[in-house]
């Protein structure tokens, strides 16, 4: 599975356009996770290694709620880790697909 | 035949009689060193301290989890378990919540992994934790401010 910083902000942005819900980024990151500590994670280009990882680890847990009808992170909340985590990648131009086209695994 | 170390200890296989060749021995054209072998703790009688067994265990274990998952800090339990705390994401508008971290456990007698995501207050006391569950499905558990459970959903 190769993942690169552009599917992480699609992810995101999908979040936010609530084209899918927090739930399914959840499980798209706990996938992610998954196949990293399976070693079969390739990071695209390596060099964004950490910051891939960082907005992995940030959707992984993104529908924790704080009470049973309320997640615990805002849409600003959502919108600012995004831009801290991505850095220059999050503002880039959305010219692409949605996600089921790019995660190569979810649910797998 | 003849096996020869590069020490002045030489070893000389009984071969019977392969090939016709009578095993003798020869002197090695090496200098022998002996490099004397520190002593174990062990050995000196000395026994390790959990405290030190938990120093070696994280040093040890740390390359592989530390960069994806203790970011936040570490910690070795008593039970032989390393704890891999990931960075506060911080919440805005959860009033005295704080935010929430993953937590990456790893088992160091079994190797066994698991995590959960804890919510933890502005005080840093852990209020909620949702443990991943193998069929997917999750789980809040809320404590109070004390550690007191209160209930899930």
């Amino acid at each position: 599975m190769e993942v690169d910083l552009l599917a992480v902000r699609r992810v995101f942005k999908d979040v936010l356009s609530g084209r899918i819900t927090r739930e399914q980024a959840d499980r798209w990151a706990y996938v992610v996770m998954q196949k990293e500590d399976a070693g079969v994670l390739k990071y695209m280009p390596p060099g964004d290694r950490e910051c891939i990882w960082a907005g992995v680890m940030y959707l992984y847990g993104v529908d924790t709620r704080k009470g049973p009808n309320e997640y615990l992170h805002t849409n600003d909340d959502v919108m600012t880790a995004m831009k801290a985590k991505l850095g220059a990648a999050s503002e880039t131009e959305d010219a692409m697909p949605v996600l089921t086209s790019m995660t190569g695994g979810r649910g797998a | 035949m003849t096996v020869r170390l590069n020490s002045t200890a030489e070893i000389s296989p009984l071969l019977g009689d392969h090939g016709g060749v009578e095993a003798k021995s020869e002197r090695s054209v090496l200098p022998g060193s002996v490099v004397p072998i520190r002593p174990t703790a062990q050995e000196l009688g000395e026994k390790l301290s959990l405290e030190r067994l938990h120093q070696i265990d994280r040093a040890f274990f740390g390359p592989f989890f530390r960069d994806k998952y203790g970011t936040g800090g570490d910690r070795a339990l008593e039970n032989g378990r390393i704890r891999y705390y990931g960075p506060v994401q911080r919440a805005t508008g959860a009033g005295e919540l704080a935010g929430r971290r993953y937590v990456h456990e790893f088992d160091t007698m079994t190797g066994c992994i698991r995590g959960w995501h804890e919510t933890v207050d502005c005080s840093g006391n852990v209020r909620q934790v949702r443990p991943e569950r193998e069929n997917g499905s999750v789980r809040h558990y809320q404590f109070d401010g004390n550690g007191r459970y209160e209930g899930s959903w």
